[in-house]
């Protein structure tokens, strides 16, 4: 018998090998969700996000003179915007008092730099260099000028991961700011898709696409793209709409994580609902 | 052999630091090259098949646990590049190897196959034909990376460097 392992062993060793690796991986595979393997990962990549936020910052310094004429201009566009927003506050806020609304538009902003990008067809993510001391947690929003970036997956100490709209695993509901239909964004691996639209929505190339507040992920206005095309138009009873993001992924570097996470306070009050 | 396995792992981490700060910069529509799988191609012709696979799956490990990509995702792929690799392992042909196109169209298939099992165990959508996907998540990756490794087949060291 021993012998006959042996030459099984020494025949087949490297498949049996190759077997034993992908078996463990398939494990690997199952054990996605487990706590002490999130721990663990964010240990992992809050000590190499260290390492990579020095060579990040080299790589910054030579780009801030092109990013400094980019920021300037939309510096320039931004005051033209804020001079008119200003003036729409006024009146809003004299009609909010008037109607007795409450005021929603105040979020805590913390500003991050990305410190390293994986950007794999599936999977992106992005790891910032803001973490749990500076008040990040998992399901905050990431955005930055243009628009949602993605968001907070994992966080260590001083490092976040977060996952950008083109990562297969996260799945946002949007809505259209023009005629406020809803739909299920996410990532098909090529394009950013909304999935299961009726025919029958007035959806048209060109809408801009916010986040809803019926999401439980992100309830805040943040735009996201806009629609540049409806899918499957002839066959089926549902369009696929295609949507191009505003911000664009790989040259993203400031960013803001948005400190809030609404949805737990929508939760508790559902639960709280059911409960009763 | 020892030597070898601490030279993969230590050269890892420095070529994973470039992988995630400098290569994005050079993405072609979303596409990157991916060194690790050169370095993995490298020591897999170096030290022979099982090591290769071993190498792969510690690589895949390693890569799992500091990117957020589902974890097992890169261990399945890296684990099999490493064995496929490991099939081109001749200890008389190294010299040929390194010095010449071939270690690129090595590259060239290990990357391909890599990509593509990557994105399978990564991505849900069945939807696409898989001759599709084939070629949109496995040889352009691929082809990227044969042609970034052919920077190490021209700086190459005529003296073996371990």
């Amino acid at each position: 018998m021993l012998r006959f392992i042996s030459s099984v062993w020494w025949n087949f060793k490297e498949y049996l090998i190759l077997i034993l690796l992908l078996v463990i991986s398939f494990i690997s595979l199952s054990l996605n969700q487990n706590p002490a393997i999130k721990k663990v990962r964010a240990i992992a990549f809050g000590s190499f996000a260290a390492s990579t936020a020095i060579l990040s910052d080299i790589v910054n310094i030579a780009k801030v003179k092109s990013e400094n004429e980019r920021l300037r201009e939309i510096n320039a566009e931004l005051m033209l915007h804020v001079n008119k927003l200003r003036e729409y506050g006024v009146v809003n806020e004299t009609l909010r008092k008037m109607i007795g609304l409450k005021d929603t538009l105040k979020y805590p902003l913390i500003p991050a730099l990305t410190v390293s990008k994986s950007f794999t067809i599936a999977q992106g993510t992005i790891t910032l260099n803001v973490g749990s001391d500076n008040g990040v947690k998992p399901g905050m929003p990431v955005i930055n000028e243009k628009g949602l970036i993605g968001i907070i997956y994992a966080t260590s100490k001083d490092y976040s991961i977060a996952r950008t709209l083109k990562n297969f695993e996260l799945k946002l509901v949007v809505k259209n700011e023009r005629s406020r239909v809803d739909g299920i964004l996410k990532w098909n691996g090529e394009d950013l898709v909304i999935v299961n639209v009726p025919k029958t929505y007035d959806i048209e190339p060109g809408d801009r696409i916010i986040c809803s507040e019926l999401s439980s992920i992100v309830s805040l206005p943040i735009p996201i793209g806009v629609v540049v095309g409806l899918q499957n138009v002839q066959t089926g009873i549902f369009n696929l709409v295609k949507i191009k993001p505003y911000a664009d992924f790989s040259r993203t570097e400031n960013v803001f994580v948005i400190g809030v996470i609404e949805s737990k306070q929508k939760k508790d009050l559902e639960l709280n609902f059911f409960k009763r | 052999m020892r030597v070898l396995y601490i030279f993969a792992i230590i050269l890892f981490f420095p070529l994973l630091l470039l992988q995630s700060t400098l290569v994005p910069l050079i993405s072609i529509v979303g596409i990157i090259p991916d060194l690790i799988l050169i370095l993995l191609v490298y020591f897999t012709l170096r030290m022979g098949q099982i090591h290769g696979t071993v190498l792969g799956f510690i690589y895949g490990f390693l890569l799992d646990m500091i990117t957020g990509n589902i974890f097992g995702s890169a261990m399945i792929s890296k684990t099999i590049s490493g064995f496929v690799t490991g099939y081109f392992y001749n200890e008389n042909k190294l010299d040929f190897y390194f010095k010449s196109f071939v270690f690129s169209l090595i590259v060239l298939l290990s990357s391909t196959i890599d990509s593509f099992v990557f994105s399978f165990f990564s991505s849900v959508e069945l939807e696409k034909s898989i001759l599709l996907r084939f070629f949109e998540q496995g040889m352009f990756p691929g082809i990227y990376t044969a042609i970034i490794s052919l920077v190490l087949v021209m700086f190459h060291p005529r003296r073996n460097p371990f």
